[in-house]
């Protein structure tokens, strides 16, 4: 009996340290999953761990934000991009609950918000907030750019980016601050000597690595794995959108030197001239905005923008650029119904079209159409009287964004080498007489337009 | 562990040898079981040491996570933090003070914190202020007390400051001449013993803590009234207290730490920093119903006068409706305790690298502060532009509120102004009340976005020049025959009394007695009324209704206007042509109004208030409104007074304005 006595004393014991051991594995699973700081950065939940915390992280920061009163919208391409998928189901059910965790759980480094500047105040009572949930975070400052073309003026450094990290997920929080020309713009992520460049991988973030600007957005408040968050109405348009959203700061200070080199023309004319180009200018990208034409500035106006980031006094016109596989055969008509009849119209769709529209105040308009080969793109001219074709050429470039005269524009990110081809490397100093057949670097003969075409591609009105 | 499995209750089995093997066998088991119930034991104290040890783990590393978390902050806020004076670690302070005729100087442990050997300048007494714990200037002020009045703002300066901090006093040049006694008696609580008996062209040094122990006090006294005193250099050390001895507890808010870091930085602003029921920081003031302008941002042009901008911005943030997001404080220049002001409030503010001189620096002051707040507010179609020396009415904000549609819809303003050139006390009444005039007062104004950025941004005075921003922009060229829009009692009131061009003297005659509406609320009369058109349909009701005062009589005498209340009186000037001024600023004079150039004027028309009578006067005959004159009323002619006095006041016009 004593020994059956001690067996069942020896076989209790082992269920109860069986037991014991259970307790342990259950007790350390969540805690491990949850509060997986830099101490169990070593240790890998499994993949059901990581999801759900992704989602948790989310959900926490989504609770600290509100708690505070700030309206955040989500833009991290990788969600909006499988929301996109689902739209129409979001939309029409916006309350709907979800069966399964979708979107927040997908797997992923970071969920990227965006944080209009104006909408908030008062961020370190949110830091505060956030470290009592056991977020880390990190503030990223830098110049404000808005204040960069004003002479001799220090802004404060303004918050560009903020980083909330907990556990194994990140919340990348980007202030986006409206400027001049009824824009958002979102400045480049770049860390100081002294911050942590281990914090989070900061080369797998979507924003940041440049400056980049965007249009206001409309926003739509939905309910998605169980939380609700404020998304672009359109998450397509606004995927699209930030593929071609980098944005290029005007060179002030270059422009600064420029004018101690060259005092600006302060006279009226120039004055008077500058305010009618800048109204002409913005004339022009209202209504080729309205037709969805990509264009940016050209010529002198590019290199007015590159030089000394205002209007040339004594340019005399506006030069815009367009892809020929952007044309469309309204633009003509959109000109002339808000007011800007056409003065003349070079070449044609498939060879050197150029066109020319009478501004309001004796400014011309000059859109230049430009064609692209493989290793280089060019545009035309046309002498009217002789009929001579003349060939633009320039190194191959892509479109950035750029504020000019109170507008969103774009410019060939390559500006330089653009600017150089057009005017060669003296563009720095200013030139007065211009001879657009013969003074451009990068002009070439392209013979002479048949006679019994040259109705059709000189027009002159 | 788990596979084994005794069973000592098993039959004995019948054959022998095999009851042998397995009673061998059952030994063996014995033996095995023994060991088994020995491993299962130490497993078991293993798996409760294993489990307790992790548990003591995750708390640890829970633990270290939150510590960690913590430092981080602390990082941080020690970056926000202001940078602490070298001197923190140390206990004990060098402190040489010099005073003499014709130079004075002050170092703190080696470095030189006041330097003055000017000529002809600060003369006086020099009072330096240091923390007690970290050994930081926190003030740093000159009273000339050789003139009168000064030993008041002493006392005054002197009693703001905090019990505990370190003195420092050196006189130069002379600072016994109106030195009264009660500034004497202040000293002398402080601890001096010279004081008392400091007399002319003394020299005197002292070092002590309010409220407590002298440090050291140096004196030497002047022969004879034609010499100074011998230069005294006085060495003494001072003790530094801790940190938590030299600051308040104040209860730990977001408030109160903004209030932490700028009294332990600055001094001289009185309740603000006591410990016992320190002044708000923050006010809180109703909001408006319907406030048109609560999106308007507001550029609070700024130079290096703390004080005043202290003064300014707690009357701005007590205003109704005020918004205080939109207020942007530009610095002109590096200074920090203006910066340290803004902070304390919350605000924002910018500072601007000075360029040029003088007048031409605060021009382009101006301009870089108006393009940075249409740059920082790009969709504003108005900004507010103030001072740091003035007041702001409690219903300033509803006043342009009740107004800015006008500066929207109406092409011929160019401005709104809170301030009005010619309400004084005894000539402004109605608050209620507004004007068109062709001047630009300035003194608190709106501005208009497309006029800054069409019209007067790209030409605006480049450096070189040395213009006043406000007479540029009051030139023909600029104002094109637009008007502002004023009330008659101001909204904003011109405290400041030193200034570029500005002075004790001037401000008295000019500024003092300017009526400064205090009415919370206040609903204007017939705004719509100022509109272009509609004014001249008013004016003439006005002109209309008006009586005829009695020509016979001299205008600057009290009688010629009747005891009456709330009539309306007209009177005739002689005005040969548009820019004849002769008689008006002749009368002005007379009635104490502003009279350095021409103000408040309406196509040859002024109005203002005479014994609580709406007194209006007519140019004769270049003003439209004179038809409405009888025939039988010869105009007034006032003859300017000789030529030199004449010539004397021309240099004033051209100081006339407003810093």
């Amino acid at each position: 009996m004593q020994k059956i006595y001690k067996n069942a004393v020896l076989a209790l014991l082992c269920l109860a340290s069986l037991v014991f051991l259970l307790f342990q594995l259950y007790y350390y699973r969540p805690r491990l999953s949850q509060k997986n700081g830099t101490a169990f950065s070593k240790v890998r939940g499994s993949q059901l761990g990581q999801d759900s915390t992704r989602w948790h992280v989310v959900r926490k920061f989504l609770g600290a934000i509100s708690s505070h009163n700030i309206p955040v919208y989500l833009i991290d391409p990788l969600i909006l991009g499988l929301i996109d998928k689902d739209i129409e189901q979001i939309r029409s059910s916006p309350d709907g609950p979800s069966p399964e965790c979708k979107y927040f759980c997908a797997p992923r480094d970071f969920t990227t918000f965006a944080l209009l500047d104006k909408t908030w105040k008062h961020e370190a009572s949110l830091f505060r907030t956030a470290e009592k949930m056991g977020f880390q975070w990190l503030k990223i400052i830098n110049k404000d750019p808005r204040l960069d073309g004003i002479d001799d003026l220090t802004g404060i450094e303004i918050p560009l980016h903020y980083i909330f990290k907990l556990a194994s997920h990140a919340i990348h929080l980007v202030v986006f601050y409206e400027r001049s020309g009824n824009y958002l713009w979102h400045g480049p992520l770049r860390l100081k000597q002294r911050l942590d460049r281990k914090f989070v991988p900061f080369r797998k973030l979507h924003f940041g690595r440049y400056p980049g600007a965007y249009e206001k957005p409309e926003l739509l408040l939905v309910s998605i794995d169980d939380l609700k968050v404020q998304i672009p109405k359109n998450p397509s348009s606004f995927l699209e959108e930030m593929s071609q959203s980098r944005f290029l700061e005007c060179r002030y200070r270059e422009a600064r030197a420029f004018f101690q080199l060259y005092p600006d023309d302060v006279s009226l004319d120039a004055v008077e001239f500058r305010k009618k180009a800048k109204s002409l200018l913005h004339l022009a990208a209202s209504t080729l905005n309205r037709l969805g034409v990509k264009f940016w500035l050209s010529s002198g106006t590019c290199l007015g923008w590159y030089r000394q980031c205002n209007v040339i006094p004594h340019s005399k016109d506006v030069d815009l650029g367009i892809f020929i596989r952007d044309y469309k055969p309204d633009i003509i008509t959109a000109f002339q119904k808000a007011g800007l009849p056409l003065k003349h119209k070079f070449g044609k769709v498939e060879d050197s079209l150029e066109l020319s529209f009478q501004g309001k105040d004796d400014v011309k308009l000059d859109i230049f159409f430009f064609y692209e080969e493989d290793d280089y793109i060019w545009n035309g001219g046309t002498q009217a009287k002789s009929g001579k074709k003349f060939k633009y050429l320039f190194p191959k470039f892509t479109l950035c964004w750029t504020e000019f005269v109170e507008l969103k524009v774009h410019v060939p990110c390559e500006t330089l080498q653009y600017v150089e081809a057009n005017y060669g490397p003296y563009w720095k100093v200013p030139v007065k007489t211009w001879d657009w057949k013969s003074s451009p670097s990068n002009v070439q003969h392209n013979g002479v337009w048949p006679v019994d075409e040259w109705d059709n591609v000189i027009q002159i009105y | 562990m788990d596979d084994w499995k005794p069973n000592p209750a098993v039959k004995p089995h019948k054959k022998r040898s095999w009851y042998l093997a397995w009673k061998y066998k059952l030994m063996n088991q014995r033996a095995l079981r023994k060991l088994c119930q020995t491993g299962a034991v130490l497993f078991l104290l293993v798996t409760v040491i294993v489990n307790i040890k992790l548990i003591l783990d995750t708390r640890r590393a829970a633990y270290e996570e939150e510590a960690e978390s913590a430092q981080d902050y602390d990082d941080e806020m020690l970056n926000v933090e202001v940078p602490r004076h070298p001197v923190s670690n140390k206990k004990v302070l060098d402190v040489e003070v010099y005073s003499s005729r014709s130079k004075v100087y002050v170092a703190v442990d080696g470095t030189t914190v006041l330097e003055d050997e000017a000529r002809e300048q600060g003369r006086g007494i020099h009072v330096i202020v240091l923390n007690q714990a970290t050994g930081h200037v926190m003030a740093k002020r000159v009273f000339d007390t050789y003139s009168p009045h000064e030993d008041e703002a002493m006392v005054l300066f002197l009693n703001m400051v905090a019990r505990g901090r370190i003195l420092i006093f050196t006189v130069k040049d002379e600072g016994s001449f109106h030195l009264k006694d009660t500034a004497k008696n202040v000293l002398k609580s402080l601890g001096s013993q010279v004081a008392p008996f400091l007399s002319w062209r003394d020299m005197w040094t002292f070092v002590g803590k309010k409220g407590g122990e002298v440090y050291g006090e140096k004196h030497a006294k002047s022969p004879a009234l034609s010499t100074w005193g011998d230069p005294v250099l006085l060495k003494t050390e001072v003790h530094l207290t801790s940190v938590e001895d030299a600051e308040c507890h104040w209860p730990d808010t977001e408030l109160n730490r903004r209030r932490k870091r700028f009294c332990s930085k600055v001094e001289g602003y009185g309740s603000v920093c006591s410990c016992k029921d320190p002044t708000p920081i923050e006010f809180s003031p109703d909001p408006l119903k319907d406030n048109k302008v609560f999106d308007v941002p507001v550029a609070v042009i700024a130079g290096n006068r703390p004080n005043y901008l202290y003064r300014m911005l707690r009357s701005l943030l007590s205003a109704q409706g005020v918004n205080p997001q939109m207020i942007t404080v530009f610095i002109d220049g590096y200074y920090e305790e203006p910066m340290d002001v803004v902070e304390l409030f919350g605000l924002s503010g910018i500072q601007h690298t000075p360029i040029s001189i003088k007048n031409a620096r605060v021009s382009q002051h101006y301009k870089a502060s108006l393009t940075a707040t249409f740059s920082l507010f790009p969709d504003a179609k108005f900004a507010v532009v103030l001072e740091e020396d003035l007041d702001i009415s409690v219903d300033f904000f509803s006043f342009l509120s009740q107004s800015i549609h006008l500066l929207e819809e109406d092409e011929s303003l160019y401005c709104i102004s809170a301030w009005n050139d010619q309400g004084y006390e005894h000539t402004a009444e109605d608050p209620s009340l507004l004007y068109r005039v062709e001047t630009m007062p300035g003194l608190g104004w709106v501005l208009r976005k497309s006029l800054y950025k069409d019209e007067l941004e790209p030409k605006w005075p480049t450096p070189e020049k040395l213009w006043d921003w406000d007479m540029w922009m009051r030139m023909p060229e600029q104002r094109k025959g637009r008007e502002c829009i004023i009330p008659d009692i101001s909204r904003s009131y011109h405290f400041g009394i030193v200034g570029l061009n500005m002075n004790g003297y001037f401000h008295e005659a000019y500024f003092k007695k300017h009526k400064f509406n205090t009415v919370p609320n206040v609903q204007l009369k017939n705004v719509e009324s100022l509109r272009k058109d509609a004014y001249e349909t008013e004016i003439h009701r006005l002109l209309g209704e008006a009586e005829v005062l009695d020509h016979s009589k001299n205008p600057c005498e009290d009688s010629f206007v009747p005891d009456t209340e709330g009539r309306v009186y007209v009177m005739f000037i002689r005005m040969e042509q548009e820019a004849d001024f002769t008689t008006w600023t002749q009368l002005a004079k007379c009635l104490h109004i502003w009279d350095l150039d021409v103000r408040g004027n309406h196509k040859g028309l002024w109005r203002l208030f005479r014994k609580k009578n709406h007194f209006l006067v007519v140019g004769v005959p270049a003003s439209p409104y004179s038809s409405k004159k009888p025939s039988s009323v010869t105009p007034i002619f006032m003859e300017p007074p000789a030529k030199e006095e004449g010539a004397a006041v021309v240099p004033a016009v051209a100081a006339a304005e407003q810093t």
